[in-house]
């Protein structure tokens, strides 16, 4: 028996008929990218829970949202949520209530919210509203009422309980996972970014003029390719305390050149095009050959590549705090949160929350990634069975 | 195509020096190298944070001894000469003693010298024939001692380095590199070879079911299956595999770690064989489960594209069976581009597995090579470099080779 099946893409909107309005190779790429539904849902998905994540200081966070004592209010959660967003951390500082101000006696420090809380309810002396999950993920043992290794669901000796657990210095898990989530995405982000333009430019140039640029720069990334990246990061590391921005440059040290070889190779492909010759003909400048012509043309491929360099990313930060040569230790991260994880066999929670995470988080990266090479490189199988 | 081989094995020659002046350079100039450390050893300061400031102030020890330091280390010298030192094109300094004028001195493999000054210049003599020169060829350098006595230190030379296959002596083990990375490299080379074998023979397979059943529901869930397996990093999946099944939290299946039990000496030899793969199990998940997403992906879309094309539709036409289509016509044009990635996929077997090798307390190069560039250990660090570099290059014209032997279209040129 010898059928055809025929993929349903391989009708194109327009040849069934001129009652259906012709759709730009945007939108028909949107439309296929949209056919792929767990892509589809993964990107609406991951791009709520990336918008949640700048708002955790207001979501998780042991400081209030609002407080209230002897006619003066405070909002420190908000004060905190200011001093995470990019900008404005240069301005604003984190949030410093003392716990004396708010009636607790002898804490010169930062007031345990969560202590004035029972004793507002208690006396009536203030209001207090905590934010959803009032667990901070960098307190430890040495706030009061935190005990270490606390199992899921699990009450400690005050009858409070954590749903994900604490790990081996008291620190809330879930409110860990949730800060590394930020941390990790925003890395993929920024670091995918620096690499794009870095490579697009680079492999661009080496591409469309060639010549000896283009030798010497071969030579060039192959030998710039063997540095030994992770001793690099690990002397950097040693010397300066490593935050985001520093450890994003150093890794997208090396990471331009995969994506720099595959623009020159693809203007190199396209600057033979009839289309290229036709602009040169017309007197097209330079300039807008390049950017109007060409570029458009050769980026579909590196945008295939793109959530797949975020998984990488991803992986390769989760790989460095694992180590302990990615961001500086209280950072909540991932790596960090399995290295303790597998310290403590035993204590499961620690390994399979920050597992389960991080597989999720990359699933649905790998989804949307499914879903653009879908809507940029349709490939239509028709076979004879 | 003969002489194209030959050319890229020649383009390895630049790119090879290339990539070991870049890695040579920035680990000797990086802070906190050998000296420092050693330096802050014998101060009793203990392994602190690394500053380059701190360790030039030598009031504690004394000029001499640093200076003995450095030669000892080579960094005496302009490091352009070091780098060559390393290459083995420079004279390495092999034996150095200094001795003092008119007094015997053992130096080793029952040898015995003496220096004598004759005419303001120093002479060695043999130790037990007094009359008779040394002969072995002793370079002179006229030194004072701490307290300013008269000392002569005399030393040999030899050239000897990476390109006679001399990787040196590790700062940490004090033992040659070579033997400490040849006792390594079967532990590596089992899960490298073993990892290659089943990615390549489960990929090949579970991409040709996925190819004939393109859509279907079992080519939905085995690439969901492979997409889980991409996304986590192989150690992260084992450190995952060793809660669930290592005897953490859930089940007691396989071991913790390591590559054998503690009783190994005492089994049989079947018993071992069954210990070894008992041990082996879970570190070759970690290594393989990650690399099955791509060459799956790549046999699954290849085998499809070749099964739309007009020669396979000929050969149908032909009344050919569709066994005999499949696995004869389009399966010889779908492998092409699984062996290219063969070089390739054998670097990242045999170069990067310290995680995974971290992770299950595997003692393998990688863990060697890691820990040796926490601890600043150079000889093994350079040597790792020029192993992988060796590796990857030669990879790259592994995989060209394999290329054009299953493809007989392909004419290098």
């Amino acid at each position: 028996m010898a059928d055809i099946t025929i993929d349903k893409e391989e009708i194109d909107p327009q040849t069934k008929g001129s009652v259906i309005q012709s759709l730009s190779i945007n939108q028909r790429r949107w439309r296929r990218f949209k056919s792929l539904k767990r892509g589809y849902y993964s990107l609406i998905i991951l791009i709520v829970l990336y918008f949640i994540s700048f708002f955790l200081p207001v979501l998780i966070n042991n400081k209030p949202l609002y407080v209230s004592y002897k006619d003066k209010t405070y909002f420190p959660a908000f004060r905190d949520l200011g001093s995470s967003l990019p900008l404005l951390s240069y301005m604003i500082d984190k949030s410093f209530v003392a716990g004396e101000e708010l009636g607790e006696v002898g804490n010169k420090g930062n007031a345990n919210y969560r202590k004035i809380q029972e004793s507002f309810d208690k006396d009536n002396s203030g209001t207090i509203v905590m934010p959803f999950y009032p667990y901070d993920p960098l307190e430890d043992i040495s706030t009061d009422g935190n005990v270490a290794f606390l199992a899921p669901f699990e009450e400690n000796t005050s009858g409070s309980m954590r749903i994900l657990g604490t790990d081996d210095r008291g620190r809330d898990v879930l409110s860990r996972m949730s800060y590394g989530f930020q941390v990790s995405l925003s890395f993929a982000l920024l670091l995918a970014f620096i690499e794009y333009v870095i490579g697009i430019i680079i492999g661009g140039t080496m591409g469309y003029w060639g010549g000896w640029f283009d030798v010497v720069m071969q030579r060039f990334k192959e030998i710039w390719s063997t540095l030994p990246m992770l001793f690099i990061i690990i002397i950097v590391v040693s010397i300066t305390t490593p935050n985001f921005v520093l450890l994003v440059a150093l890794v997208a040290l090396t990471g331009w050149i995969g994506i720099s070889s595959q623009m020159r190779a693809q203007f190199y492909r396209e600057k033979a095009r009839d289309y290229v010759a036709a602009a040169v003909s017309m007197g097209a400048s330079t300039k807008s050959i390049l950017f109007k012509h060409i570029l458009p043309n050769s980026l579909v491929p590196v945008i295939t590549y793109l959530p797949f360099t975020i998984v990488g990313s991803i992986g390769y930060l989760v790989s460095l705090d694992f180590l302990g040569f990615g961001l500086q230790p209280p950072t909540p991260s991932w790596g960090q949160m399995i290295g303790v994880g597998l310290q403590n066999l035993s204590k499961w929670w620690l390994v399979v929350v920050p597992m389960s995470a991080m597989a999720i988080t990359l699933i649905m990266v790998v989804f949307i990634g499914e879903a653009i090479r879908e809507a940029f490189d349709p490939r239509t199988f028709s076979r004879l069975r | 195509m003969l002489e194209y081989f030959i050319r890229r094995l020649l383009l390895t020659i630049p790119t090879f020096f290339g990539c070991t002046i870049v890695v040579f350079f920035i680990v000797t100039l990086a802070p906190g190298g050998p000296l420092e450390q050693q330096i802050r050893a014998l101060r009793g300061i203990g392994a602190g944070e690394a500053s380059g400031a701190s360790s030039t102030g030598g009031s504690v020890i004394p000029e001499s001894a640093l200076l003995e330091l450095k030669r000892y280390y080579g960094f005496d010298k302009p490091i352009y000469i070091q780098y060559l030192t390393w290459l083995g094109v420079y004279p390495r300094e092999t034996e150095s003693f200094i001795v003092e004028p008119e007094t015997k001195r053992s130096v080793g493999n029952n040898k015995t010298i003496i220096v004598k000054k004759e005419d303001g210049s120093y002479i060695v003599y043999d130790g037990e024939n007094q009359s008779q020169k040394s002969s072995d060829d002793w370079m002179i350098e006229p030194q004072k001692s701490e307290t300013g006595e008269e000392r002569v230190r005399v030393y040999q030379t030899g050239f000897s380095g990476i390109l006679t296959f001399d990787f040196g002596k590790s700062y940490d083990y004090r033992e040659p590199v070579i033997n400490l990375i040849s006792a390594r490299i079967p532990v590596s080379f089992q899960f490298g070879f073993l990892g290659f074998v089943i990615s390549y023979t489960v990929c090949i397979y579970l991409g040709i079911q996925k190819a004939l059943r393109h859509n279907s529901a079992f080519d939905f869930a085995t690439s969901t299956l492979v997409i889980v397996g991409y996304s986590i990093p192989g150690w992260a999946l084992g450190a995952m595999l060793l809660v669930l099944l290592g005897g953490g939290s859930f089940f007691d299946v396989f071991p913790l770690g390591g590559m054998y039990s503690q009783d190994y000496s005492s089994l049989s030899l079947g018993e071992k064989i069954v210990d070894r793969m008992y041990h082996f199990v879970l570190p070759t998940l970690a290594y393989t489960i990650p690399s099955f997403a791509g060459l799956t992906m790549l046999m699954k879309n290849s085998l499809l594209d070749n099964l739309s094309q007009d020669y396979v539709r000929t050969a149908f036409a032909k009344g050919l069976r569709e066994q005999r289509v499949i696995w004869v016509h389009a399966m010889r044009n779908s492998i092409i581009p699984i062996t290219a990635n063969i070089g390739y996929i054998i670097g990242i077997f045999l170069t990067s597995n310290y995680l995974i090798e971290t992770v299950f307390n595997i003692d393998g190069i990688g863990k060697l090579s890691f820990s040796a560039i926490g601890s600043r250990d150079y000889p093994i660090v350079f040597s790792f470099t020029v192993i992988s570099v060796i590796i990857t290059l030669i990879g790259s014209i592994i995989s060209d080779l394999a290329l054009a032997l299953v493809d007989p279209r392909i004419r290098f040129k």
